[in-house]
């Protein structure tokens, strides 16, 4: 019997930060799919059904992560998607603790499984998403 | 100014008067309300935000003065013009005091208001053109610095990113003095990091955009929970963290923006642990005071000489390091804390002897039940 280790996919517009996070990923004998933007990152996601997506969400006006993310969760287009887990990756610091739109009992799911800063210690990442996998 | 005609209220007592400025706006196609005394006209005010308000000063009630000062204290972009039939130099000079842009002696030409007008209307355009200028101005520099800051960021997060890679060994088997050049170049990235990221808050507390909304907050909580966090940070370095609150710990609130607070003491906190001594101590107290939450922070560091006690708020201010090592940090923190805590109403001071210790103080005014309700 054959087991398939899970699909990741990996969006963000920093090339060496994508190769960084695939050396990291694959080092765990994951299969790794990258995306630039969100047009990109969209395709991906409805083609190839990622098991776990890690989504930057450097806000400007063409990167939003956090409208993807709610578009993932909340419209038709992803239905077949909505409950993958997502992990948002960001570069901007946080001190004790991050105030966050995560998940709202009554309300469903509004937003990502967990928050993680840039530069991402890679034990700590694969933890993370050995964690949600296996939910 | 909308694209409808500007919008002009004429205040005087005398009926004649009202109308025949009314007739003389209409006809130079400009909208024109009128009202009888300084109430009603106070009332107008509000309620229609006139371009110009034409006003005469010697009214029954409230005189043209009062409503020269209310409309100041309303919308001081208003333009007021005085109309008066006792014209003195005095009561001209008065009237510009109290903030009227100009002064019409009566009996006028229809001719006459209507230059005086036009300077007024010209006046009122070019206050709103202002106006909209600084708020778009305002607007490109916060845009502006959030793009520079992620322009230099993205690419210090790339470089560090790479090197935890490398450190975590998923790169092939490191060399140990690879990995040592490798760490020492990742924490000069670190501190770069930092540099950006307290410079874009220095800058954010400038234009007042730091801070968040004011909320109840909870300094024994807060606290409670920063301790927690630094808790490993401390024992890694062999220092102890104290806490004590004077009871009753729970009657202590603030009102303010909980993350910056957190900032500030985060900060001070660690630098309490940073540049102490091995086996040391760190010691956070709360307590209260008529009107007043207090937070000493007490280290058994290496003190802060007194010729440098005075500058150790100022921006880029750094103690010398030990050994002649790098410096890491900014150098902004403490000056981000004190603007912080001076936005929140408070006042932060120190006291240090040299090879003994530092105390940090912050006082922060305490909730009213008003406030906290």
């Amino acid at each position: 019997m054959i087991t398939t280790r899970a699909k990741l996919l990996v969006v963000d517009d920093d090339a060496d930060f994508r190769a960084a996070m695939t050396t990291i990923l694959e080092s765990a004998s994951y299969e790794v799919v990258t995306a630039a933007n969100i047009e990109e990152a969209t395709q991906r996601i409805l083609a190839e059904r990622p098991d776990l997506i890690l989504l930057d969400i450097m806000m400007d006006s063409l990167f939003d992560g956090y409208s993807l993310c709610h578009a993932i969760r909340n419209e038709d287009k992803f239905a077949a998607v909505r409950t993958t887990p997502i992990i948002f990756v960001s570069a901007v610091r946080r001190i004790a603790g991050s105030r966050f739109g995560f998940k709202s009992e009554d309300q469903g799911l509004i937003g990502p499984d967990d928050y993680i800063d840039k530069p991402v210690d890679p034990k700590d990442l694969l933890a993370r998403i050995e964690k949600y996998l296996a939910k | 100014m909308t694209e409808n005609a500007p919008l002009i209220l004429i205040i005087d007592d005398e009926e004649a008067m009202r109308d025949s400025c009314a007739q003389i706006l209409v006809r130079n196609r400009w909208r024109a309300e009128t009202a009888e005394d300084g109430a009603s006209g106070l009332a107008k005010i509000r309620d229609l935000r006139p371009d110009v308000v034409i006003l005469d000063l010697k009214m029954p009630g409230l005189s043209g003065f009062d409503v020269l000062r209310s409309l100041a204290e309303i919308d001081s972009r208003i333009v007021a013009i005085v109309i008066t039939g006792y014209a003195t130099i005095d009561s001209a000079v008065e009237a510009m005091k109290a903030g009227a842009f100009d002064f019409l002696p009566k009996p006028f030409t229809p001719e006459e208001l209507r230059i005086v007008l036009g300077r007024a209307l010209d006046r009122r355009r070019l206050t709103l053109e202002t106006e909209a200028l600084k708020r778009e101005k305002k607007a490109l520099e916060e845009h502006f610095i959030t793009m520079v800051s992620h322009q230099l960021r993205s690419p210090l997060v790339a470089i560090q990113q790479y090197f935890e890679v490398i450190l975590a060994g998923i790169a092939g088997e490191p060399d140990a003095r690879w990995m040592d050049m490798i760490r020492k170049a990742g924490e000069r990235v670190r501190g770069l990091l930092g540099l950006i990221n307290d410079w874009l808050d220095l800058s954010r507390i400038d234009q007042g955009r730091l801070l968040g909304q004011f909320r109840p907050v909870d300094p024994a909580a807060l606290l409670g929970r920063l301790i927690e966090f630094l808790s490993p940070s401390a024992r890694a370095a062999g220092v102890t963290l104290e806490w004590s609150a004077a009871p009753p710990r729970d009657a202590a609130r603030i009102t303010g923006d909980e993350e910056s607070l957190e900032q500030v003491f985060s900060n001070i906190l660690s630098n309490a642990i940073k540049f102490n001594r091995p086996q040391g101590k760190v010691g956070v107290r709360l307590t209260t005071e008529p009107g007043w939450v207090v937070i000493e922070i007490r280290d058994t560091g290496i003190g802060i000489p007194s010729e440098s006690l005075p500058r150790v708020f100022d921006q880029f201010y750094q103690v010398a390091p030990r050994e002649g090592g790098v410096r890491k940090g900014s150098g902004l923190g403490l000056s981000i804390a004190k603007k912080i805590v001076e936005a929140h109403r408070g006042r932060i001071d120190v006291a240090s002897e040299p090879g003994v210790g530092t105390v940090f103080m912050v006082c922060l005014p305490a909730a009213d039940a008003a406030d906290a309700g």
